[in-house]
């Protein structure tokens, strides 16, 4: 059974004179312990995605779906409170720029204490306190920070933005959640900063059996981590599969540009070549083109791109192009 | 936090000195005589003014001079009153402890009503009791102080009769001044009608610390709303939405916390503000505080009194000033440390 | 959207022209603009259009109520006060001594605070701090004691108040111009062009200005309502506009004692200057909307 499946959500800007389409009919889905990474430009609708599931887009933001099923259960049908009572406990999140995530007025360990929930402490309500306490030490231990009491005393801004991520992340594991959502854990971090949070997300899978949707604009850097990828393009979906598929044999002519556009150790080109990229630049949100949206930029296009392809699904690796290059493999 | 204090206390002196300074130009400034402004003593025989004018250094530099007026300042000889020949400092000691009275009074109902309005506009935002909140308080700072005092005892001290007019207590109860804060006394005093004088004092303080509060009131609405606003918009709420705590307990644990460090902060501002407002009060609700004083005093030309005036209210209202960044740095962890730096 | 120009080229308005398209959107803004411009007219044409003369005593029509009261007379349309002067012409010709004199106050310290301020935000270090500071001190006295202090030293009289008001003002503009330009000041752009070579004032006058001046702008509506309520206190007090004078807040305290017989002599001043202030701020709100509007698209 799929953890999570979603079928065409597409997410409305309503606060302009013309509602934007930022996020067009995206399909996602999830299975237990996996680890998919969902990559895209910046400006992609790929954290709007991920806000969208979680349920923290401001009423600025129309989110719809053809379907929303977690766990075989079907979120749609719930009612706001239940939906989010349901994600709550099952999802987390965690963000980019940790520090700004957390309140910088609270110390460290208030914060952690009060994402343990109620429903995890036994006894009574004078033992509810101390039990908080050990469970955000035990929390931090889980990430890696052996010093739990000089962390808990701190505030936000005397840790290091590695450190406030290894907290943002404890935080997301204090619901023992199935799922984490981690929107681009390691932008603005050092490269070995970068390594040290992405093995934690991986022995976290492979130890609690955690789902982890990791969202990243690195393509290069996800296949280190993931089994499968799903790509974006300007709020549309591009392609998903398996990450060797995705990163060997990509069908879309997006996916295709970026794999091409990043250097390889064994490439074989000529001396002083230039690498490969689209011509232009990602449109702005204000003037989307109709159909597929990558149209104007792509090397394949032609006059049936004005209008959206359909999803085609090959062996599970499904994309979303009229001339996709499946022929050329 | 020593560093912070002892920044502080810095700050405090120079303030002092530049205050003093101010004030021992103003001697200059006044018209009439120099000797005669900074001693207050008027009518005096040539020889008694040479005897002053030897007394206050007049013929050695003008820094000796300062340094003169300092030491008088320091053993409490603040010159006298023009008009009633009484030493400024004991006016002042008559007169300060009122306006200290109405002034925090009016400050605490201001912030007490103030603010919770202000965050109440911000969660609503772009509702219906948003734009309420926001025309009543553009309506609030835009009244004349002098015209909302008038129709204030106009409705509630004539036409309803709830409130008195006029004075600090009624005359009937005879307290002895103590510490001067009629509050205190009171709960002091021995008098047999301790509670019926308690209830009266607080009946004479209701109408003019309203009045004082309206107009800050509302700035507090308006900088509570812009603060949680703000608050609202950051990363740390949506954060703290997917961890998964409900909306009110994101409002009391996070919202209200980080929104209360940015008003607190300009409470001391809106401090100097407010004091413009109670002088002006005083003088319509006849309350025997500093700001009347002092408005009488130009009247009469009195300016000893002016000099003397300004700089204890000016002390008074920077105390407070410094108080509130006190407050606001326990609030604020990241305000404690920044101070190592240059900014 | 519907657009006739089938090309690619986007217009982009000047700031300006974007500032004023925020600027109209909402209706009670509009409405406050209108009240100020009609405000701004009515000071300027003032001894055109008033009836009477404001300080003309109509011996005959003593404490005369407004025309919509049954003891009315039509031809003082808001009454007169108890020496016979007609309250409207009063009214209108108070504009321009209420009104009208806190613009130019405002306008005044606006040059003056900026040009300082300026200058003080290109200083740095020692000289930098100690400005700083006084400031501070000068901000933490109440703005009616310094007004009064100045009004010590020069006598009381409409002019000289004017010029204490003036004094007022200016350690607010000068602390909004030299927080604002050292905000600009540490921006890239600014040292793009320092790296072109320019000097100072040019980045000051070229590169900073043009960013700050709606800020500027808004601290002035700020400052204007303040500048009216401070002269109408200082008239209320009796320091400010000299008796026989038509300013808003003398006309208060002159109807004080009349307060129980002729009500409206003390309702038809207040309600004047709330009105301008009311007006003024709600141009200054919508300013600053426009500008954070502008700023968040």
């Amino acid at each position: 059974m799929n953890l999570l499946d979603i079928r065409n959500l597409s997410i409305k800007l309503l606060s302009a004179q013309t509602p934007i389409l930022a996020v067009d009919r995206v399909s996602l889905t999830m299975k237990e312990g996996e680890v998919r990474g969902l990559v895209g430009e910046s400006g992609s609708g790929k954290s709007l995605l991920a806000q969208a599931i979680v349920g923290v887009l401001d009423d600025k933001w129309q989110v719809d779906a053809d379907r929303f099923h977690w766990r075989g259960i079907d979120l749609m049908r719930l009612s706001i409170d239940e939906r989010k009572a349901i994600i709550s406990k099952d999802v987390a999140m965690i963000f980019q720029e940790p520090m700004a995530c957390l309140d910088p007025t609270t110390t460290i360990g208030e914060q952690l204490e009060e994402a343990v929930a109620d429903d995890q402490l036994t006894g009574y309500f004078w033992q509810k306190k101390q039990q908080r306490t050990l469970a955000a030490a035990n929390l931090l231990h889980k990430v890696g920070i052996k010093h739990h009491e000089v962390c808990i005393k701190s505030y936000p801004h005397q840790l290091t933005e590695a450190l406030c991520q290894r907290v943002m992340i404890a935080m997301a594991l204090a619901r023992r959640p199935l799922l984490l959502i981690a929107d681009e854990p390691t932008a603005a971090m050092e490269s070995t900063n970068q390594g040290q949070i992405f093995r934690l997300l991986a022995s976290l899978n492979q130890l609690k059996n955690m789902s982890i949707l990791l969202i990243s604009h690195d393509l290069e850097n996800v296949t280190h981590w993931t089994n499968t990828i799903t790509v974006m393009y300007s709020g549309q979906f591009v392609e998903a599969g398996t990450t060797q598929h995705i990163f060997n044999q990509p069908y879309h002519p997006y996916t295709r540009a970026l794999v091409d556009s990043s250097p390889k150790a064994n490439m074989q080109i000529p001396k002083k070549s230039r690498l490969m990229t689209l011509p232009g630049s990602i449109p702005i949100l204000q003037h989307l083109p109709i159909g597929c949206r990558l149209g104007p930029r792509c090397p394949k296009a032609q006059k049936a791109c004005v209008e959206a392809p359909k999803v085609k699904n090959y062996h599970g690796h499904q994309v979303s192009c009229h001339y996709s290059l499946k022929g050329s493999y | 936090m020593l560093l912070f204090t002892l920044r502080r206390f810095n700050l405090f002196l120079f303030t002092m000195v530049l205050l003093t300074i101010l004030s021992f130009s103003l001697s200059f400034l006044f018209p009439g005589e120099q000797i005669t402004n900074i001693s207050g003593k008027i009518n005096a025989s040539p020889e008694s003014i040479e005897l002053i004018a030897l007394h206050y250094g007049k013929h050695e530099s003008i820094l000796s001079q300062y340094w003169i007026y300092l030491n008088h300042l320091f053993k409490g000889d603040w010159g006298l009153s023009m008009t009633s020949q009484l030493p400024i400092l004991d006016e002042i000691y008559n007169h300060l402890p009122a306006t200290i009275e109405l002034t925090i009074s009016a400050l605490f109902i201001a912030m007490i009503v103030g603010i919770p309005i202000g965050f109440i506009a911000a969660i609503n935002h772009r509702k219906k009791s948003d734009d309420l909140i926001l025309s009543f308080a553009m309506i609030g700072y835009s009244i004349p102080i002098f015209w909302l005092g008038l129709l204030a005892i106009l409705i509630f001290s004539i036409q309803l009769g709830w409130l008195p007019s006029a004075g600090q207590i009624s005359l009937l109860y005879e307290i002895k001044q103590i510490t001067g804060i009629q509050f205190i006394d009171i709960l002091l005093s021995d008098s047999p009608y301790k509670w019926q004088a308690f209830q009266d004092a607080s009946s004479h303080i209701l109408l003019p610390s309203c009045v004082v509060a309206l107009a800050p009131a509302t700035i507090f609405i308006r900088l509570a709303r812009t603060s949680m606003l703000n608050v609202l918009e950051t990363h740390y709420i949506k954060a703290a939405m997917a961890k998964g705590l409900t909306f009110r307990q994101i409002i009391y644990r996070h919202a209200i916390r980080n929104a209360m460090v940015n008003v607190i902060r300009d409470v001391g501002l809106q401090f100097a503000n407010l004091v413009t407002l109670a002088m002006v009060t005083e003088v319509i609700f006849s309350w025997p505080g500093i700001g009347r004083w002092l408005i009488e005093s130009i009247y009469q030309r009195d300016y000893t009194a002016i000099q003397g005036g300004l700089l204890a209210l000016s002390c008074f209202i920077f105390l407070v000033h410094i108080f509130t960044d006190f407050v606001y740095a326990t609030l604020n962890p990241l305000a404690r440390e920044k101070n190592r730096g240059s900014r | 959207m519907a657009r006739d120009n089938i090309y690619q080229e986007e217009e982009f308005p000047s700031p300006l022209v974007q500032l004023w398209f925020y600027f109209r959107q909402s209706p009670v803004v509009k409405v406050g603009f209108g009240c100020f411009i009609f405000l701004c007219l009515l000071a300027i044409f003032s001894p055109f259009i008033s009836p009477y003369s404001p300080i003309e005593n109509h011996l005959d029509s003593i404490l005369l109520p407004p025309a919509w009261d049954d003891n009315g007379d039509v031809s003082y349309l808001l009454g007169t006060d108890n020496l016979g002067r007609d309250m409207l012409s009063r009214l209108i010709q108070g504009t321009s001594l209420t009104f009208g004199l806190s613009f130019i106050v405002v306008i005044i310290s606006l040059v003056i605070g900026v040009v300082i301020g300026s200058l003080a935000a290109l200083t740095k270090g020692m000289k930098s701090s100690f400005l700083n500071h006084f400031l501070d001190v000068i901000l933490s006295i109440p703005s009616l004691l310094m007004a009064i202090v100045i009004v010590a030293i020069l006598g009381p009289g409409l002019s000289n108040t004017l010029w204490a008001i003036v004094i007022v003002l200016i350690p607010q503009f000068i602390h909004i111009t030299r927080n604002a330009v050292e905000e600009e000041f540490n921006k890239d752009y600014v040292l793009a062009s320092r790296l072109d070579g320019a000097n100072s004032l040019r980045i000051l006058y070229y590169s900073i200005f043009p960013n700050i001046v709606e800020k500027l702008i808004s601290q002035a509506t700020l400052a204007q309502s303040a500048a009216i309520l401070d002269i109408a206190t200082l008239g209320f007090l009796g320091l400010g506009a000299p008796i026989p004078m038509p300013e808003w807040g003398a006309m208060l305290a002159n109807g004080i004692d009349l307060f129980y017989i002729a009500p409206w002599t003390v309702y038809l001043p207040g309600l004047a200057i709330l009105f301008s202030v009311v007006a003024t701020n709600l141009v200054g709100e919508g300013m600053r909307h426009a500008l954070k509007a502008r700023k968040e698209n």
